[in-house]
């Protein structure tokens, strides 16, 4: 709409100013709409009680929760499953699978306890209580059966850190190559996925696991929101521990998260470094982000791809295909958990969050996008200790890195501070040598990272939006 | 009915922390208040909440009921100051001064029909693009341009009036 300038242009050009909102903001809206949720529950059963005047078969509440997790109350008759796999490293599950036909809760079978020598590799968390971690346990030969050398497990926590439990995993080693499993990711506890560069799922609550065939692609990432689940499908020559090292080709996948059949996005087949369609170009990386609404993929020539998390949908480049991206670049070779070491994306707040670490040598660059990566406005330095290996965002719009001597934490939010953010350090290399290899904020308050010197056995967490981190031994 | 999921808490706290800052301090542009703006904003994440699994994209239904509470609030303080107009009608009327700078664009904006409003505030104040206006309003694509044009038309030429 090209029209001359006004009064009305200069009020609409004015920046919106933030509003926060007031403390339990969240937890008073949520209730209040549950509340509401359950009037017209209530409302529409009377009206169907005036309907139907006949005998009212009561459904049975059968309590199915998964392992660790809240139980969920589910309609019907379910019978849950048998323990089809075990982890191995760690006993078997004592619980026997169970029936319940009162609406009240039995008695939990006593928790399996965490195989000893826990090295997590990964975590995952579905509420602030409730997660997992996966990692290699036990003493490598005598992990079996099957294999005495298997020792991937899987523990969980309902108390946030407080207390862990064992969980039957995947029957597969550590990365090679492209066999093994070192990332996980579950949506409700319920359904999960072990990845990297495998990739097996649960929809028992970890009680079984299946393995998707991928057809000779690795799985690199992998992410869940709204009852989809989001994994980047890559094609890799990389050996041994670095299973994501070399790889070529990405594509974007998605399944609903109960089922187990993976289908390409939309438009996110093929992403290389090339220019020229078809063509392999140089190995690199490639990060999926989800929010709530959107997901954003930092592909292999820099650009970001974002689209709607909704089956079916198709993602779009933020720039046309050929043009120069307008973010940090390329996200350059993977590190061993599959995260680009040159280019990492976070979502934030409202927006996106690159950390670009070839924009000027030796020093943490951070870009801000308003606009799904199609413009870039610089977000100043992260402090310079240590070389970084995880970005995240908090939903308050702060930014955190893990590093090798630390966790670095913003005070102000990205986007709304011009002349860049302001950090505080926490977790100093001295008690935690080594750093992290991963921080993530499952919400505004409450993170978790994990210590690069996995011997630890343990993984850290904040409950006060990062100023403080303390450590919970997975044991 | 009643439960709400996990993954569904997660994501609908994730999207209440990314867009509430932002709705809230539109709202407070158009209401000229913290506390109305504060209640709006929480009843449209109230309304959205409880409609949450049936959602395609929540943050149009967020703006949408937002339009929508912004609406009856200007109708409701409308019928106070008429109501108050008529108490004190024997009173020199004063002249109602605002202190927010911007009044005069907030009044006018609010003296657009619907018609042409509710695309006028999605699109220039919520930032929507027109595609997903159209979208969300129902209308084509050349109908939500037109209506911009004609909400940008009515308000430069009673501001003119206004300022002339």
């Amino acid at each position: 709409m090209d029209e001359p300038r006004d009064d009305i242009d200069a009020w609409l050009e004015e920046r919106v100013t933030p509003l926060l909102p007031r403390p339990d903001a969240f937890e008073r809206v949520r209730k209040r709409a549950r509340r509401r949720k359950l009037g017209r529950a209530a409302m529409a059963a009377a009206a169907a009680a005036v309907v139907v005047a006949g005998a009212i078969a009561v459904p049975r509440l059968i309590l199915n929760g998964p392992i660790g997790g809240t139980p969920t109350v589910a309609l019907g008759s379910t019978t849950p499953a048998q323990h089809s796999s075990t982890g191995p490293g760690r006993p078997q599950a004592t619980g026997t699978p169970r029936r319940d036909h009162t609406a009240a809760a039995p008695t939990p079978p006593a928790a399996p306890p965490v195989p000893p020598n826990f090295a997590v590799s990964s975590v995952t968390f579905v509420s602030a209580a409730t997660g997992w971690v996966l990692g290699q346990a036990g003493t490598p030969g005598q992990c079996g059966p099957p294999n005495p050398d298997i020792c991937t497990s899987v523990a969980a926590t309902g108390s946030a850190g407080a207390t862990w439990h064992g969980v039957p995993a995947p029957v597969t080693g550590p990365p090679d190559g492209g066999a093994g499993v070192s990332q996980i990711r579950s949506l409700d506890g319920a359904s999960g996925w072990a990845f990297g560069p495998q990739l097996y799922v649960t929809h028992d609550g970890g009680r079984s696991w299946t393995k998707i065939p991928t057809h000779g692609m690795r799985v690199t990432d992998l992410e869940t929101v709204n009852g989809l689940a989001f994994a980047v499908w890559a094609r890799c020559t990389g050996a041994g521990a670095d299973f994501a090292a070399t790889c070529t080709s990405f594509s974007l996948y998605s399944s609903a998260a109960n089922g187990n059949s993976w289908s390409p996005v939309p438009g996110m087949t093929g992403l290389t470094t090339s220019p020229v369609p078809g063509q392999p170009g140089q190995p690199s990386a490639a990060q999926l982000v989800l929010t709530g609404t959107r997901g954003y993929l930092l592909a292999p020539d820099g650009n970001v791809y974002s689209g709607p998390v909704t089956a079916g949908a198709a993602w779009q480049p933020a720039v046309a295909s050929g043009s120069p991206p307008p973010g940090c670049g390329t996200p350059g070779p993977a590190q061993p958990d599959g995260v680009p070491s040159n280019t990492m994306l976070a979502a934030t707040g409202p927006g996106l969050v690159e950390l670009c670490l070839t924009h000027s040598p030796g020093r943490k660059f951070l870009a801000y996008s308003a606009d799904d990566g199609r413009t870039w406005t610089p977000a100043g330095y992260a402090p310079g200790a240590g070389q970084a290996t995880s970005l995240s965002g908090s939903p308050a719009g702060q930014v955190l890195v893990a590093t090798s001597s630390g966790i670095d934490v913003s005070r102000t939010a990205a986007g709304l501070a011009p002349y860049g953010l302001s950090w505080h350090t926490s977790v100093q290399g001295a008690s935690v040598p080594g750093g992290f290899s991963y921080v993530g904020m499952t919400t505004a308050q409450q993170g978790v990272a994990i210590p690069a010197d996995t011997s630890l056995h343990a993984v850290w967490f904040t409950y006060d939006g990062g100023r403080r981190w303390v450590e919970s031994p997975v044991r | 009915m009643g439960t709400f999921r996990a993954s569904d808490r997660l994501a609908a706290e994730e999207l209440f922390h990314a867009c509430y800052p932002r709705l809230a301090g539109w709202i407070r542009r158009l209401v000229d208040d913290d506390d109305t703006a504060h209640e709006i904003a929480s009843e449209a994440f109230t309304r959205l909440l409880a409609r949450w699994s049936s959602l395609d994209n929540p943050q149009s239904y967020l703006y949408m009921i937002a339009t929508n509470l912004i609406r009856d609030h200007w109708r409701k303080v409308g019928r106070e100051r008429r109501a108050l107009r008529a108490v004190s009608a024997t009173v020199p009327a004063e002249a109602v001064h605002h202190p927010a700078e911007d009044v005069d664009v907030r009044a006018l904006i609010q003296g657009l029909p619907d018609r042409l409003r509710q695309p006028f505030l999605l699109h220039y104040y919520a930032g929507f693009p027109i595609r997903d206006v159209a979208e969300m309003l129902g209308r084509p694509e050349g109908t939500v341009k037109a209506d911009l044009h004609h909400a940008r038309a009515k308000l430069r030429a009673v501001l003119g009036e206004a300022h002339g």
